[in-house]
């Protein structure tokens, strides 16, 4: 029964991707997922256009772009739809530049642990033995690293550099990213070696095709609907952590995110519910979005995997 | 003529899966007589194990049996309540499924297992039971019983599994075994035993049986009737005998003629040219008509009858008058 | 037998580990800036002298690898060294005693109530999967992973906290003078103050859990053992629970021990929300102080927690599966 063939090259009829598209659209949670991250892909594109001042904007006289009266914690009106936080800022502005930042974190992070999970992942269990003995174990070991700890110690390194934390978002990212291999690396592992058994792969070995060739033309794209699911979680985890390090006051602060407005609404929280509650729902919707979004994914791309 | 004891009528077990519904079991029909042995054969894929499941009325979800009787001793099974079923479960029917390398549970001793079933059905004690399960793991031939009595599943031998899935069945003293392919994962060595096992076990306790298998050798070593079950559906059933040197349906001729030799028990069957069809969307009209080599039109537009033709034979096919099959094995 | 190996290769391979997180936070926290510069910021009185007689009391004047070499032989003896300047000085190992406790007690109470609460309704979804129970079940979990428990807390303290006219305590292990305890009681108060933080902890983490024991449970509910069981005419609680749970325990005690160490280093977020005075909040005041024994104290006990907590997992692992117990 056992095809020769890679089955993501030859299908008869209709193609598994065309199939995946057809149950993904049958199942509703899914759909609202999808929906929710391309609202917000859309507030990300566009938000100069929707909001209505410019980010971290301190609306002072000599502040030629922001015309907005200095009036810190305003609760919402019609000039500030959802208030105004310690700094004056228009909250409704920075949750708006918060949906770039959150996609520009998202993907940045998730790019970087994606890499590193496919390279570890499909060494592993491609070349069995030593490699995978060894690299399993490295895993392991970042398993337990109090990883949040050592992400604030960094990027409190970063703070002694340039004292507000500037240029922090990328290395935020990277390490983030550095960080969340682990989980995807080891399930990409196990998704190699049920692939690997497939007579397609055995075949192409014995007629001497090289381990690149193999692993990149074959087993990738035969792993690859788990990569798109994994990549889909990764994202909402990505914003979730970067979240809580800026509520933290560990963020950068030259860039809106939410978490950042979590931190200045964090001491205000019994005079001005606002600034936190806005910040709030939008961070969780977009999670909820790609959480949806990646289960909804799963459930189309492999049904085997619906757990 | 004997008297019955089971008779599964017009019985539909579908898998609602994410894919579409699985028509698994479409319409069976089957009768077992007291102390008889029936044999259940088809490809994999067939329906044989969900057959048996569905009597057990244990299919697993998203399965459902939507339709049929299954009559066993005068009750209908289907219309029993769950707490009533439970009682039949184990006590008058016993089922051994189909690996038994996994039909252990992997975290309590042989005991335990035993143990529990035995206690379920009678009103024993602990001592009595365990007494009980050593005895039976005797009865089929375990040596040291009251060694491997405190061993767990991974300490063991298939075959010693399977021996011991056998006790578990035999435990209340059913009047009916439901054997899933009882030694299909084992050596061959180890298969013959067990088979032997098996048809000693019945003799002895006169129990009826139910061996579902793709081995027409071993039907023809064991089974005094054989049911042959086609994509969800009965091709034909009558004696052993018959079935063999007469068979009546173009699916039983192939099967049979794809046994070479009955001393030789093949591990599978197919040699027959296709594969078995698609459960969610079967052919029309004969599910059989795409490998039939016997097909015309009317075997596509119109499914047959499963048709009674005398001294409990049944076929389900268009031409079984016209056709003059032939087996392959008869002497 | 092959247990006491198990775990003594474990703790083998665990070593060096503990040796290279320890050695990595060192090293980072030293490129993190001066803290004799910042302890003695504003203060132009204090000579550059005074400075540096001052790193040298905190023997920040050595090469790191001296520095790091002389805190493992104090750790070695029991000693976490001083902290700068939290607590007026205090040596770290009380500091970090005092917290340590708080720490634990949110972390485990709330991660024993969601495993309570979470447990019986995997088990229910899983045991009816598909149906609408089971769908609403994975749905609301989806969106009760997503929000984030900094999130939560804050709407918790928002609706029901004493900071916002709410019942309950806002934050903090216990009232700050005894004639605010309820009915005079100390063991009341800190009770009363502990049911805040730990329900919306518990809640917080209770998605996850639930998503974890209805797939583990699926799992195993899908084994040929399961289906002999029923098949043998017993109970459904029996097969369910004593089977399927039973079994299901395994990956689940997997999963939950990898999940606690996630959760741990996690605490600087949910102290803070909750004003608990745990390890996480003096890791973020020992960052901002660059306090580096207090930081580096932290970490030790942080990772020590995490992998006392695998090897527990570890030896449960082994207690309820006889493929390891007896191999
Ligand atoms: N849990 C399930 N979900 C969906 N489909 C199922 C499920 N269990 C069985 N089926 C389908 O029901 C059909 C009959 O399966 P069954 O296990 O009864 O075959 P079988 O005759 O016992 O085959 P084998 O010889 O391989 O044991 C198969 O097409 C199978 O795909
Ligand atoms: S009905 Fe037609 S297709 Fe079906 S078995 Fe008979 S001859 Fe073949
Ligand atoms: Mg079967």
């Amino acid at each position: 029964m056992a095809s020769r063939e890679n089955p993501t090259q030859q299908r008869e009829g209709v193609g598994q991707w065309a199939l995946a598209w057809r149950r993904f659209k049958k199942n509703p949670a899914a759909i609202a997922g999808l929906i929710i991250v391309g609202f917000f892909a859309f507030l990300a594109a566009f938000d100069r256009l929707v909001a209505p001042y410019p980010p971290n904007c301190v609306p002072t006289p000599f502040n030629p772009f922001c015309t907005g009266q200095y009036s810190p914690l305003q609760p919402p009106s019609l000039a500030h739809p959802f208030g105004t936080d310690s700094n004056s800022y228009d909250v409704y502005s920075q949750v708006i530049y918060g949906c770039r930042a959150a996609f520009y974190i998202g993907f940045g992070a998730t790019a970087v642990a994606m890499i590193v999970s496919v390279l570890i992942g499909l060494a592993a269990g491609y070349f069995g033995g030593n490699t995978d003995n060894l690299l399993m174990r490295l895993t392991e070991v970042f398993l337990v690293l109090p990883f949040f700890l050592i992400l604030l110690l960094f990027l409190k390194v970063l703070y002694y550099f340039s004292n507000t934390g500037a240029g922090g978002l990328e290395i935020e990212i990277l390490i983030i990213g550095l960080f969340s291999w682990p989980g995807n690396a080891r399930i990409l592992r196990s998704e190699v070696l049920r692939v690997r058994g497939l007579e397609f792969i055995e075949a192409s070995r014995q007629i001497g095709a090289s381990a690149n060739r193999i692993l990149f033309r074959h087993i990738l794209p035969n792993v690859l609907h788990v990569l798109i699911v994994l990549t889909t979680l990764q994202i909402a985890a990505s914003v979730l952590i970067e979240a809580g390090v800026s509520f933290l006051g560990f963020g950068d602060q030259t860039v809106a995110t939410w978490g950042l407005e979590f931190y200045y609404g964090f001491n205000y929280i019994s005079d001005a519910w606002w600034v936190e509650t806005f910040p709030g729902i939008f961070l969780t919707l977009l999670v909820m979005g790609f959480n949806l979004l990646g289960n909804g994914l799963r459930d189309a791309l492999d049904p085997r995997l619906r757990e | 003529m004997s008297e019955t004891l089971l008779s599964v009528e017009g019985l539909r077990t579908y898998f609602y899966t994410y894919a579409g519904v699985v028509k698994a079991v479409d319409g069976i029909t089957l009768q077992v007589n007291k102390g008889e042995t029936l044999g259940l054969v088809g490809e994999s894929g067939s329906g044989k194990t969900v057959t048996a499941q569905s009597i057990m009325r244990i299919v697993p979800t998203p399965g459902k049996t939507i339709e049929g009787t299954v009559k066993f001793e005068e009750r209908n099974l289907l219309r029993l309540k769950e707490s009533e079923m439970q009682h039949i479960r184990g006590k008058e029917i016993a089922y051994i499924p189909q690996d038994p390398t996994t039909t252990l549970d992997p975290v309590y001793s042989v005991g335990d297992q035993l143990v529990e079933v035995i206690m379920r059905h009678q009103p024993v004690s602990k001592r009595y039971a365990l007494a009980k399960a050593i005895e039976l793991l005797h009865s089929v031939g375990i040596a040291d019983p009251e060694i491997r009595i405190n061993q767990y599943p991974h300490e063991l031998s298939g075959g010693t599994k399977q021996r011991i899935a056998i006790a578990r069945a035999l435990s209340c003293e059913p009047i009916l075994i439901l054997a899933d392919e009882p030694t299909t994962a084992l050596d061959v060595t180890i298969q013959a035993q067990i088979l032997e096992l098996l048809k000693d076990l019945k003799q002895k306790l006169n129990v009826a049986m139910v061996l579902i298998t793709h081995d027409m050798g071993i039907v023809a070593d064991t089974c005094d009737r054989v049911t042959v079950l086609y994509a969800g559906q009965v091709c034909e059933t009558g004696t052993t005998e018959q079935v063999f040197e007469n068979p009546k349906h173009p699916y039983t001729e192939a099967l049979l003629s794809s046994v070479p030799s009955l001393a030789l028990r093949k591990e599978t069957l197919s040699v027959i040219p296709g594969s078995v069809p698609n459960l969610i969307h079967p052919p029309s009209g004969c599910r059989f008509h795409p490998r039939c080599a016997y097909s015309r039109q009317v075997c596509i537009d119109k499914d047959p009858e499963l048709e009674p033709i005398g001294e409990g034979r049944f076929v389900h096919c268009h031409r079984w008058k016209e056709l003059d099959l032939k087996s392959a094995v008869a002497s | 037998m092959s247990m006491t190996k198990y775990l003594i290769r474990r703790a083998l391979y665990l070593v060096p580990v503990f040796f290279g997180i320890t050695f990595l936070v060192f090293s980072i926290e030293r490129l993190a800036g001066d803290p004799v510069k910042l302890l003695t910021a504003g203060q132009t009185r204090v000579t550059e002298e005074q400075r540096q007689l001052l790193r040298q009391y905190f023997g920040l004047d050595k090469p790191v690898y001296q520095q790091y070499l002389l805190w493992l032989s104090e750790l070695f003896t029991g000693n976490l060294g001083y902290a700068y300047t939290t607590g007026g000085g205090a040596p770290v190992s009380t500091l970090i005693g005092q917290r340590a406790v708080a720490t634990l007690e949110l972390q485990l109470l709330g991660l024993a109530f969601s495993l309570l609460i979470a447990i019986p309704i995997g088990v229910m979804s899983a045991k009816r999967r598909y149906s609408k129970l089971d769908l609403a079940v994975t749905n609301t979990s989806l969106v009760g992973t997503s929000i984030p428990i900094f999130f939560l807390g804050i709407m918790a303290i928002l609706v029901l906290s004493a900071k916002t006219g709410g019942l309950f305590p806002y934050g903090g292990l216990e009232s700050i003078s005894p004639n605010q305890y309820p009915y005079g009681s100390a063991i009341l108060d800190q009770l009363w103050h502990l049911v805040l933080p730990t329900s919306v902890y518990t809640f917080a983490i209770l998605a996850p859990v639930v998503l974890l024991v209805r797939s583990s449970m699926l799992e195993v509910l899908r084994q040929d053992f399961i289906l002999a069981a029923r098949a043998s005419g017993l109970k459904e609680s029996t097969v369910i629970y004593k089977h399927g749970l039973r079994n299901a325990l395994l990956p689940l005690l997997t999963y939950v021990g990898l999940y606690f160490g996630g959760l741990l280093t996690g605490a600087p977020i949910t102290e803070t929300v909750f004003n608990w005075p745990g390890v996480g909040r003096l890791f973020v005041q020992a960052i901002n102080n660059l306090d580096f024994p207090v930081i580096q104290g932290v970490v030790v006990v942080i990772t020590l927690m995490t992998l006392v907590a695998n090897v527990i997992t570890d030896i449960a692992y082994a207690y309820i599966d006889p493929r390891i117990r007896l191999e």
